[in-house]
């Protein structure tokens, strides 16, 4: 067995607050949006407003980690290979549809220069550039249109509520795709075992490149 | 009488002298009812002939001599004064000499109360004054002698009267059993009234005096009062009514009031009085004023310039009036303006409009004092005239002199006047409605300016004028019970509509500027609990502010209705009515028909859509503003204290939100006001909504429901996702163990 550095600390941090961070927020917003009653809709909307700015913090605590120590890198697919690239992420695609039904070692060993198999690369990459920011923004839109109404106005507060609600939807079930692909370790644990250590564990024999 | 006779015969000496006297003295008081004196002896003579009998008998000489006399005297004492005291109440009854009849006609109507309502609703009096019936010449005549007929149609309680002056013709109609008409005529001067009156209206009727009294020592313009101080009147041949009464003591009063009638009426005198026809009362102001030139010569008048133009547009009765001239002593070089200007103006002037309307020119020189005003010269507002210079000006209608007048208020008060015309009075008033109030309608006239400046009370009752509607909700009002328990500065009207940039409070925020004028710092009080953590902001209470009217949340016990108010993105302004009806091509009152296309008369979701897509493919950025607002405008004035506001959030902020049940699409009507067509409260949570209303949104109100359900959808995907995995990986088990048995567990 192989043990591979793959999460540092401040990574696991930023996670799993997120994890915490994302639960909540969903569940407050079903509770604002009064499909659920967890909460008072006054206290629904503080405890929403709350995470949501702990959320943009730490939103910040991962883009200055990975741009400062120059990770940012394995978020960013190499598109100076595109056919490579492409060919790698069918390959990845082939695993979860049906190599890993029939035993299929999986084509990906990470590394924490390579963290993202092609597939992770592109999905985490749209998420964390694009979706979260989208929704930290339209989120901050929400909390006091007025106060960012230049832009807000002339567009539209429910244009912003409709992409917020969107990507709510997408989060929620993004959670549980995204939880139900991290048992798929080689022990069901080991993904999320690795996230608390930072320490990922690799057969030895596993080495596709 | 035998006894008197008998009396006379035996009696003599004093006694008879006494006995005789009495018998005249009866004979008097017969005649002259009204003098004391003689009716004092006409009680002594009754008590003389009802005693007759023991009097004379007493008062033969054998028992005079028998020494019997004293004993009488002191009986005649006693009767006398029996009689003086009786006196005061038997006066009455001797006193008015008039017939039996007419005695017991006037049992009821000596009652000055004593009316009649006729057919066409005049009251007549039917009130005889007893004293003055009594000194005319008719006294001795029975009532049935004139009212012939009434008599038994009194009883039968059957007689209708059309109207003052039917009556009065028909009662005339009687004069002629007396005075029958041939011999009336032979007086010239009576034959041609004859034709114009009745009797009655120039002799009068129950109080008629003999004719020595009528005419005998009258100079002629008494002569010509007699009828001319009576309220009778000439139809002109246009229809207008002639008034030809003249008041006496006016006259008399009047410069004129030494000259006979005849001097300015040179046709009439105390034998000549023709009849005359004039189209109009102007005809006749045009005939009657060739008159005032005899004394006073045109090239006199025009001396003065200020005269001579007047003179061209006015007749002189027009400003000076007719029997009621007054002097005008203008001591041209001591009178101040003021007093200068008065000297015409604080008489009845006016002036006639190009459209016949007229305007009054008069001045009331007190109230002027006592007005805000009353220290300013003529001239600081009317500007044009002066003591050398009175130019003539024409305009088209008092409502055109106003709009030109209103003008001389800004002289003085430019900063009011710049908001009145931003305001929606001045809109109004500019787009010709005629109820638009200006400057004067509020603060009165010019010349009598209230001072607002200490008292507010203005800033109520002259909005109440045209808005009493909303009074008794104001009275209602926290504000109302504040300024009634003496309050300094509680509101009135003007406190939060503003005195004069006073705007529509339809589709718009500005109301609220008026409650901050008093409630200063509302952004701070209301973020103490309106706000969004973690940070306090005060656009988060601002935003509140811009889509909840104070009163939503303010008036108690309000109904709350949600406007989706139309507003042009292009203009940032409202839609109007007319204009979106025009680019749907109807009109106002199809309009409704046109959006709502199932006809249920009210705006479901998809109709709001097609609404607004028909209005974006005319190339209008048409926007459905949120508001929440109170229902009506009488909601809007009664509001409450603080304690009873709405502070809860769920409140409003929930699916199921009462304050979300009534909804609205609305449009301005141009003139301030509002239409609202009612639309479906679930409208607002479909999607069509989104862009109608995309800038329009409350948490709860505006859920969009399809959401919900895209939620619940994507939750069923995420969890299919690992459900079909892991069954495929359960399926595909025996495979793996195969493989792993086979090849060691390793591919490649």
């Amino acid at each position: 067995m192989k043990r591979i550095y793959l999460h540092p600390l401040p990574i696991r941090i930023w996670h799993w607050v997120n994890v915490l961070g994302f639960i909540i927020l969903i569940l407050t917003g079903a509770n604002i949006r009064g499909i659920v009653s967890i909460f008072s809709l006054e206290w629904a909307v503080k405890i929403h407003s709350w995470l949501g700015f702990i959320l943009l913090a730490n939103y910040c605590i991962w883009l200055f980690y990975y741009i400062l120590t120059l990770k940012i890198k394995i978020y960013i697919p190499p598109l100076h290979h595109p056919v490579d690239f492409a060919k790698k992420a069918i390959t990845q695609a082939k695993f979860y549809g049906y190599g890993i039904f029939v035993g299929d070692d999986n084509p990906h060993h990470p590394s924490p220069e390579h963290k993202f198999n092609p597939m992770q690369q592109v999905s985490y990459l749209m998420i964390m550039a694009l979706l979260i920011p989208v929704q930290i923004i339209t989120g901050l839109f929400l909390w006091d249109p007025k106060l960012f109404s230049f832009i807000v106005n002339p567009v539209g507060v429910q244009i912003f509520d409709a992409i917020h609600v969107f990507l709510w939807i997408f989060f929620s079930a993004f959670m549980i795709v995204h939880f139900y692909l991290a048992t798929l370790g080689h022990t069901t644990w080991a993904h999320i075992i690795a996230m608390f250590k930072g320490y990922e564990e690799e057969e030895e024999h596993g080495h596709g490149h | 009488m035998k006894t008197v006779s008998f009396n006379r015969h035996y009696v003599s000496g004093g006694v008879s002298l006494l006995s005789e006297n009495i018998a005249k003295l009866y004979g008097k008081a017969v005649l002259m009812s009204k003098n004391p004196e003689s009716f004092l002896a006409c009680i002594l003579y009754s008590i003389y002939a009802i005693n007759l009998r023991s009097f004379w008998q007493p008062l033969t000489m054998e028992k005079f001599n028998r020494g019997a006399f004293m004993d009488n005297i002191k009986k005649l004492t006693a009767f006398l004064f029996i009689a003086f005291l009786l006196f005061p109440a038997s006066y009455e009854t001797v006193h008015s000499e008039i017939s039996d009849q007419a005695k017991i006609c006037l049992t009821c109507h000596a009652n000055r109360g004593l009316t009649k309502t006729l057919e066409n609703k005049e009251i007549l009096s039917l009130f005889i004054d007893k004293d003055l019936f009594s000194q005319s010449v008719h006294k001795n005549i029975d009532c049935n002698g004139c009212h012939t007929g009434y008599m038994a149609a009194h009883v039968a309680k059957k007689k209708t009267i059309k109207s003052k002056k039917e009556y009065a013709q028909k009662a005339s109609q009687v004069c002629s059993t007396c005075h029958p008409d041939d011999q009336l005529n032979k007086i010239p001067l009576h034959a041609t009234l004859m034709k114009q009156g009745t009797c009655v209206e120039c002799h009068g009727s129950h109080y008629i005096k003999s004719m020595e009294e009528w005419k005998k020592g009258l100079t002629e313009t008494q002569y010509c009062f007699t009828c001319h101080e009576k309220a009778i009147t000439k139809r002109l041949e246009n229809g207008e009514i002639l008034s030809l009464r003249v008041n006496r003591s006016a006259f008399k009063n009047s410069i004129h009031g030494n000259l006979p009638c005849s001097s300015c009426h040179p046709e009439f005198s105390k034998t000549s009085h023709p009849i005359r026809s004039f189209k109009s009362k102007n005809a006749y102001t045009a005939q009657a004023t060739k008159a005032c030139s005899t004394c006073h010569p045109d090239d006199q008048l025009k001396k003065s310039p200020i005269h001579g133009s007047l003179m061209a547009k006015a007749s002189c009765v027009e400003c000076h009036g007719s029997h009621t001239v007054r002097g005008i002593k203008v001591a041209k070089a001591t009178a101040d303006e003021t007093e200068y200007c008065l000297s015409c103006h604080r008489g009845s002037l006016s002036m006639t409009m190009a459209n016949g309307e007229r305007l009054s020119v008069y001045v009331d020189g007190a109230s002027l004092k006592n007005s805000a005003h009353g220290s300013l010269l003529c001239t600081a507002c009317h500007t044009e005239f002066s003591k050398s210079q009175h130019p003539m000006r024409r305009f088209e209608s008092i409502r055109a002199y106003k709009l030109e007048r209103a003008k001389l208020c800004s002289k003085c008060h430019p900063d009011a006047y710049t908001q009145y015309e931003q305001s929606i009075h001045y809109t109004l008033f500019k787009a010709g409605n005629k109820n638009a109030p200006h400057c004067t309608d509020c603060h009165g006239s010019a010349h009598s300016v209230a001072r607002t400046k200490t008292d507010k009370t203005l800033g109520l009752t002259s909005c109440n004028k045209c808005h009493a509607e909303w009074n008794s909700s104001y009275e209602a009002s926290i504000h109302y019970s504040a300024r009634l328990r003496g309050v300094k500065d509680a509101p009135v009207c003007s406190s939060c509509h503003n005195a004069h940039d006073i705007q529509s409070t339809k589709m718009s925020t500005q109301i609220k500027e008026g409650c901050f004028k008093c409630h200063k710092d509302m952004v701070k009080v209301h973020n103490q609990w309106l706000k969004n953590p973690p940070i306090t902001l005060p656009t988060f209470v601002e935003l509140h502010f811009e889509a909840v009217s104070c009163a939503a949340c303010h008036s108690p016990g309000a109904q709350r209705v949600i406007s989706l108010n139309m507003f042009d993105c292009k203009t940032g302004k409202p839609l109007t009515e007319e204009k979106v009806a025009q680019y749907l091509g109807t009109d106002t009152a199809g309009l409704m028909g046109k959006i709502d296309k199932n006809s249920n008369d009210v705006i479901d979701a998809s109709e709001l859509w097609g609404l607004f897509s028909d209005l974006i493919s005319k190339g209008v950025w048409v926007t459905f503003s949120g508001e929440m607002d109170v229902s009506s405008s009488a909601e809007a004035h009664q509001l409450g204290a603080k304690t009873e506001a709405t502070r809860n959030c769920e409140t409003c902020h929930h699916p199921d939100s009462e304050y979300f049940k009534a909804v609205a699409v609305v449009m301005s009507t141009g003139d301030g006001d509002t239409t609202a067509l009612p639309a479906e409260s679930s409208s607002l949570q479909s999607v069509y909504s989104i862009l109608p209303a995309r800038k329009f949104y409350a948490i709860g109100g505006t859920n969009i429901n399809l959401f919900d359900l895209l939620f619940y959808l994507a939750l069923i995907g995420g969890l299919a996702v690992p459900i079909g995995h892991i069954a495929a990986r359960i399926i595909f088990s025996p495979i793996r163990s195969l493989r792993k048995m086979g090849k060691g567990g390793k591919k490649k």
